[in-house]
């Protein structure tokens, strides 16, 4: 099995205990957006919305839990996130009893953060009867119980003796499970986790059983991984969503649960079950909740003596939670400020300094002043990158473990600063390259030795600023691509290829839709295991996503993300009587252009030769439609700008300046404009138009 | 929906009050509630492939607005940018538009007994747009749904997406 260097390789140096409190906020968030939903949920009509978002704060804590090592927590938060796949996919209808119980789990998972918090003092709130009723209920044990069953519990004394506490893991249990997958439009894809069992020594076995449903397929497994980690796995073939694991033997797991199977059984259940809980059914509070049966008891904080003695206990945090519309109100208000600033400092230089030398003293404070300001508030949304690349070491050891490989985690500049928002979005696409980079990167131990290289791989993941881009890097040692078994599966699929394709255009064609099948992953091929999923999620951020590689050595997933804040550098330029902003991230150079420069190709396109590259002309007065008053002038300024790893030269009139502009969006009163990204407000409050630069280029392919 | 509807639809709440102001010779009220304010006005930044009746975009302290010349829209002979022209600021459901008019005459009430259905004439404006006709002395007033108006598709302002 596999060593992460969790002491000395780079990944482990890492503290994690630095982003504890980060953790606890969020997960308390959560838990309160959780139980806020989960109040308002109507039962009959729950919508899919609702349900997802429940879904996901469930899925974020545990997510957390498990990257922090909080082990009781991820273990309940990963049930409760089982059940509510479940309902969120409508294989079970949600009903009271599941709503008490989801409940009364965010509280009990309060309690166990809350002590994970104060240093683990305390005792625990038990868990194990939670687990079990919860997974009861995800298994769809039963007739869902009316609400009335639920308001009954206070018979809850008559009910079974707690249920002995099941151990959170069982170390040398093999679980029979059965496994249903789909329905899949191409059901065949299911089968490659077939292959997953015979592939990973240790997962267990498989074994295809009949199914009754058109495109699912069933399978037995027995298995001593826990489910999570199976749909971690499955996941590189099948999503997610589309699978579906049972417990096969319930009783031989679980004895005392099925008694009597009956559901009200099970629904009273977690009154008995928490030995910790100090309340009594007559204590237990009663919520009417206007759009949930008035008479359903929901048992409010039952591990409450747990949570507050810890938080008692808990030091004063030196943070505060702030809504972000408030920090974006904020940011738009310093670049008001800074607008008017400008205008101020514009509308003073014809002043005499002589005669008003204390004014203008007065606007050069105000000019610095703004500028702090400015900067301390852009910094309040940028949060550094380590928080995503925190995620990592743990997922890649668990993976690398079960692969059965040796990996090394390194990851460069974590300090690398992006906006909050972009953080959240980048991080499952980043995810699910890394995951990649693991599963059909690096090869095992044997294959490396026998290829030259170390038994250990590397995979880095590095984060930098370039220009007013960021760009992650996914790097890995392993085999790399393969051109040849990436066209002749492009082949196969019907693909327009041909062998004169560069490398870029071949690896561009794992981003294809559907081009991840298990064949390709299984043939040691490519590794295009939902990239088109993942090149979409960066696209929606305006980001690009390049690969490099070389078969043997190793592949390079670029990804490139806009900073996208309100405030970016910007190169003014004039063309007739308008003025027109470029970001500067994507100017290259400026030169003046003579007439014989400038050459057409069939009578159409420009061309204008910058030392011994070609490059397609883009004359803003045509493109813009801008009206000439003055005859005398012309353009013969070009401003070479990059975009998409393509260069044109703009023709202009003349360059103004470089300034900060505020980014304002022309939309929200107005409609996109081709060519034009954003719009801005200049010095004097005129509005001045941001060329989008990415969009002028492909004009200039086309 | 019927003439007869949208007449009663605008006198079942009783009188209303309506911002008047004249394009050419004609006389236009629009519903008071939908205006944020009145300003001067100044040349605006020019957007590249608009139709010609939108003159551009203004900034209205720190957001953008798009500028609708009315008199463009309208077809009336001469559009004169001088000290008295004036833009009226709508804040319409979602978003904010400037238009340009000749001049704002009035804040007036209309008692439902002033206002007429208008007749099925040709005009440049469409008439689901013409709410009705109201008379005030022996002036006429074009009512004017002006959210209607500025929503559609053919002005312009809205992505044919959204």
């Amino acid at each position: 099995m596999a060593e992460m260097h969790t002491e000395g390789g780079a990944g482990g140096d890492f503290d994690l205990s630095q982003f504890y409190q980060i953790f606890f906020e969020e997960a308390g968030e959560n838990l309160d957006q959780m139980e806020h939903m989960l109040l308002n949920l109507n039962l009959e009509t729950a919508d899919d919305e609702e349900l997802n978002g429940i879904f996901r704060c469930a899925h974020s804590v545990k997510g957390g839990a498990a990257t922090f090592g909080f082990a009781d927590v991820a273990e309940l938060t990963h049930q409760m996130e089982s059940l509510l796949d479940r309902l969120r996919r409508h294989e079970l209808q949600p009903n009271a009893a599941m709503v008490d119980v989801l409940l009364e789990s965010a509280d009990t998972s309060r309690g166990l953060l809350a002590r994970h918090q104060s240093g683990g003092e305390g005792v625990a709130p038990p868990t194990a009867d939670l687990v079990r009723r919860i997974s009861v209920l995800a298994a769809g044990g039963g007739p869902a119980p009316t609400p009335v069953a639920a308001a009954v519990a206070p018979v809850v004394a008559a009910a079974p003796l707690p249920a002995p506490p099941k151990p959170a893991a069982r170390p040398d249990g093999v679980r029979g499970l059965q496994i249903s997958i789909g329905p899949l439009d191409r059901p065949e894809q299911a089968d490659a986790i077939q292959e997953l069992f015979r592939d990973i020594p240790g997962l267990g076995s498989i074994k295809a059983a009949v199914s009754d449903r058109s495109g699912v397929r069933v399978f037995d497994v027995d298995t001593t991984s826990s489910d999570e980690d199976l749909l971690d796995l499955f996941a590189f073939h099948v999503a997610r969503e589309k699978v579906a694991i049972l417990e096969q033997s319930t009783d031989h797991v679980e004895p005392p649960v099925v008694q009597s199977g009956g559901i009200d059984q099970i629904g009273f259940g977690f009154f008995d079950g928490s030995p910790g809980a100090p309340q009594t059914p007559s204590t237990t509070e009663v919520v009417a909740t206007p759009v949930m049966e008035p008479a359903l008891i929901i048992p409010k904080a039952t591990p409450g003596k747990v949570a507050s003695a810890a938080a008692a206990s808990q030091p004063e945090a030196a943070t505060i939670r702030v809504a972000i519309s408030k920090v974006d109100q904020l940011i738009n208000l310093v670049g008001e400020l800074v607008i008017t600033q400008a205008m101020l400092a514009q509308n003073s230089r014809a002043l005499d300094p002589a005669v008003y030398q204390q004014l203008l003293t007065g606007l050069a404070d105000l000019d610095r002043n703004t500028r702090d300001l400015q900067e301390s508030v852009m910094s309040i949304r940028m949060i550094p990158m380590s928080i995503v690349f925190s995620r990592f070491p743990r997922m890649l050891r668990d993976l690398a473990g079960k692969l059965g490989k040796k990996v090394d985690f390194v990851t460069q500049g974590e300090a690398t600063e992006l906006d909050k928002g972009l953080v959240e979005k980048i991080t499952d696409p980043l995810t699910h390259l890394v995951r990649n980079s693991c599963d059909h990167g690096v090869e095992m131990p044997a294959d490396r030795i026998a290829a030259g290289k170390s038994e250990t791989g590397t995979i880095t993941l590095s984060a930098s600023h370039q220009g007013g881009s960021i760009v992650i890097e996914v790097r890995d040692d392993g085999r790399g691509l393969s051109r040849p078994k990436i066209l002749a599966k492009a082949r196969e699929r019907g693909l327009d290829v041909s062998d004169q394709m560069s490398d870029a255009e071949v690896w561009q064609l794992i981003f294809a839709p559907g081009f991840s099948t298990a064949a390709v992953v299984t043939d040691v091929s490519g590794r295009g295991v939902g990239m088109d999923v993942v090149k979409r999620n960066i696209a929606a951020l305006n980001g690009t996503v390049e690969i490099d590689s070389a078969e043997g050595y190793g592949m390079k997933v670029s990804v490139r993300l806009p900073l996208t804040l309100a405030i970016m550098d910007g190169m003014s330029v004039g063309v007739g009587d308008e003025v027109y902003i470029l970001p500067l991230s994507s100017v290259v150079e400026s030169f003046q252009v003579k007439a014989d420069a400038v050459s057409t190709v069939g009578q159409g396109s420009q061309l204008v030769k910058v030392r011994d590259e070609y490059m397609p002309v883009i004359e803003l007065e045509k493109v813009f439609q801008i009206p000439r008053f003055d005859f005398e002038r012309s353009s013969d300024i070009m401003v070479v700008v990059e975009a998409e790893g393509i260069r044109v030269a703009l023709l202009v009139d003349e360059l103004l300046g470089q300034q900060q502009v505020v980014v304002k969006n022309l939309e929200s009163n107005y409609r996109k404009v081709p060519n034009v990204s954003g719009a801005t407000i200049l010095g004097d409050g005129k509005v001045a138009l941001i060329l989008d630069t990415g969009a002028l280029v492909r004009r200039s392919r086309h | 929906m019927g003439m007869m509807e949208k007449l009663n639809e605008l006198t079942a709440s009783g009188a209303r009050e309506y911002l008047t102001f004249r394009l050419d010779q004609e006389e236009y009220g629009i519903d008071i509630l939908k205006v944020q304010e009145i300003r001067g006005y100044e040349p605006p930044t020019r957007v590249a492939n608009a139709p010609n009746f939108i003159k551009g975009v203004v900034n209205l302290r720190g957001t953008i607005v798009p500028i609708v010349d009315m008199r463009l829209k309208f077809n009336c002979s001469k559009a004169e940018y001088n000290s008295f022209t004036v833009v009226i600021v709508l804040n319409l459901r979602s978003r904010i538009v400037g238009i340009v008019v000749d001049s704002v005459s009035d804040v007036m009430e209309l008692p439902p007994e002033n206002l007429k259905s208008a007749p099925d004439i040709d005009s440049v404006i469409d008439s689901a747009a013409v709410l009705g006709l109201g008379s005030v002395g022996d002036r006429m007033l074009i009512l004017l749904d002006i959210e209607r108006l500025m929503s559609a598709s053919e002005m312009g302002l809205v992505s044919a997406s959204d």
